[in-house]
């Protein structure tokens, strides 16, 4: 089953393609309120694929996410991590989820030899704000981007998943949003870190 | 001031987007969908029915060889982001008087204005290897067509999967830059060897794509039009471009420095503003 690929990254960071007319606007708004709605049903990776939640720690203006534990644990159990951070508000981050969801029976084992790590941040939460803990260092998005030579530095965008090996390794350049993942055949893509 | 480049190749590329734009959706082959219209498996070197088009507009009914002796098309499955995919043309020969690569095309099949770029080469390049940024708009074949001085077409691509290349948001933090001409040299000049060279020219390169947040209103296109690059005064390489570039053009290219002089690079963009930056090569 192929599901549908959503148009681009994340609403908080890009525009989406914006309709030119008011009634292209109206049917845009719609489709936004339908993925809206459809949030309230589950936030986050869902069950199914056992995920290491993460919450922030650090107060309102300053997030931070600890990937110690995780990768103790891939070193522990000699896996990859798939990182995911979503957002509680992201329209976006929802129908990534939903796809997983749906797609589970499929997908599931496929993510054996991977631990999910779900990091769950808020649209309101900037680059700026979000931080990356590994070790005593605390990194902003951006710095922490550069220090893995990640090219994602231009903007902050939920959601958005790394892929890395238990030594915090980056396995793959990994595009900005997950719309170019949302069909089985394209997660599969990932997993097996098809270039 | 300058002249544009290769007026015939600007009009050329308009009548290319004209006949893109007209492309009827039926044309798409079924078997190329999935649900949802999406791309099934597309293999880096099948072609599109937008291809084909492109195909008789540039190159009548000329022969084009893919299979991969003469050139080949570096490009990601995925990129970072779809305005800002790298590419890298390599040729497998060097450039020499009596067989060298006179033309290189780079195209990006789905996107609203699919010739990204013209290269117009001479020997001085050295060796013909490129590397730039494109603005991907969505699932989309990156071609590469090398066109030889004796005549020989050949061809590589790749299937890339993005998209909103041509709709994201502009950077532009510093605009009283715009038109800086910024030559670099990653490693210091060999006299009498292919020398490798980057060029950015500041510019946002906008595709009339992209919306302004404040305004709410579409950026009109405002792109860099054409390059000239020459060393001591003799032709490297001159380039006519399309939005299809990321902003800030960067160009990595060679070119053969036989004494000391001056590299140097003339821009002109959509609105006819030109600009120049050189380099003393010593």
């Amino acid at each position: 089953m192929m599901a549908r690929r959503s148009p681009g990254p994340s609403p908080s960071a890009l525009p989406s393609h914006s309709p030119r007319g008011l009634g292209a606007a109206a049917l845009a708004a719609t489709l936004l309120w339908a993925l809206a709605s459809g949030a309230a049903q589950a936030v986050g990776i869902p069950p199914a694929y056992a995920p290491l939640v993460i919450e922030p720690v650090g107060g309102p203006d300053r997030a931070e996410f600890d990937l110690g534990p995780a990768l103790a644990r891939a070193k522990r159990e000699n896996k990859r991590l798939y990182v995911y951070l979503g957002a509680s508000d992201c329209p976006y981050c929802r129908r990534y989820e939903n796809f997983l969801n749906k797609n589970a029976g499929e997908l599931v084992p496929h993510f054996r030899p991977w631990i999910v790590v779900d990091l769950r941040s808020a649209l309101s939460t900037t680059s700026k704000q979000l931080h990356i803990r590994v070790g005593d260092k605390s990194l902003a998005y951006t710095e922490f981007q550069r220090s893995i030579g990640d090219e994602r530095t231009r903007m902050l965008v939920y959601p958005s998943v790394w892929l890395f090996d238990p030594q915090l390794k980056p396995l793959m350049q990994m595009p900005a949003g997950t719309g170019t993942f949302e069909t089985v055949d394209e997660q599969l893509e990932i997993l097996n870190l098809v270039q | 001031m300058t002249t544009p480049i290769h007026p015939s190749i600007g009009r050329r590329r308009r009548m290319l987007m004209l006949g893109a734009s007209a492309l009827p959706l039926a044309l798409a082959p079924a078997a190329r969908a999935a649900i949802g219209g999406l791309p099934a498996n597309t293999g880096h070197a099948d072609l599109s029915p937008e291809w084909e088009l492109l195909r008789g507009r540039l190159f009548g009914a000329r022969p084009i060889q893919a299979n991969g002796e003469r050139v080949q098309l570096i490009a990601p499955l995925r990129a970072a982001y779809g305005a800002s995919v790298p590419v890298k043309i390599v040729s497998k020969f060097a450039q020499a008087p009596t067989l060298y690569v006179k033309r290189l095309h780079l195209l990006v099949d789905k996107n609203p204005s699919p010739l990204a770029a013209t290269l117009e080469l001479t020997p001085e390049v050295g060796q013909a290897d490129f590397e730039t940024r494109l603005r991907v708009d969505e699932y989309s074949h990156v071609r590469v067509v090398s066109e030889l001085s004796n005549g020989e077409l050949h061809m590589d691509s790749r299937y890339v999967k993005t998209s909103g290349g041509c709709s994201a948001p502009p950077n532009r933090d510093s605009p009283e830059l715009i038109g800086r001409t910024i030559f670099k040299l990653p490693a210091p000049a060999t006299i009498g060897a292919p020398s490798t060279a980057d060029l950015t020219v500041i510019h946002p390169n906008d595709t009339g794509f992209e919306l302004n947040n404040v305004t709410v209103m579409y950026i009109p296109s405002y792109f860099v039009r054409t390059i000239a690059v020459s060393f001591a005064g003799r032709k490297v390489f001159d380039a006519d471009l399309d939005f299809s570039i990321s902003e800030n053009p960067t160009w990595r290219f060679n070119f053969v420095p036989h004494e000391p002089g001056e590299l140097r690079a003339e821009v002109a963009d959509s609105k006819e503003h030109r600009y120049t930056g050189s380099l003393r090569v010593a």
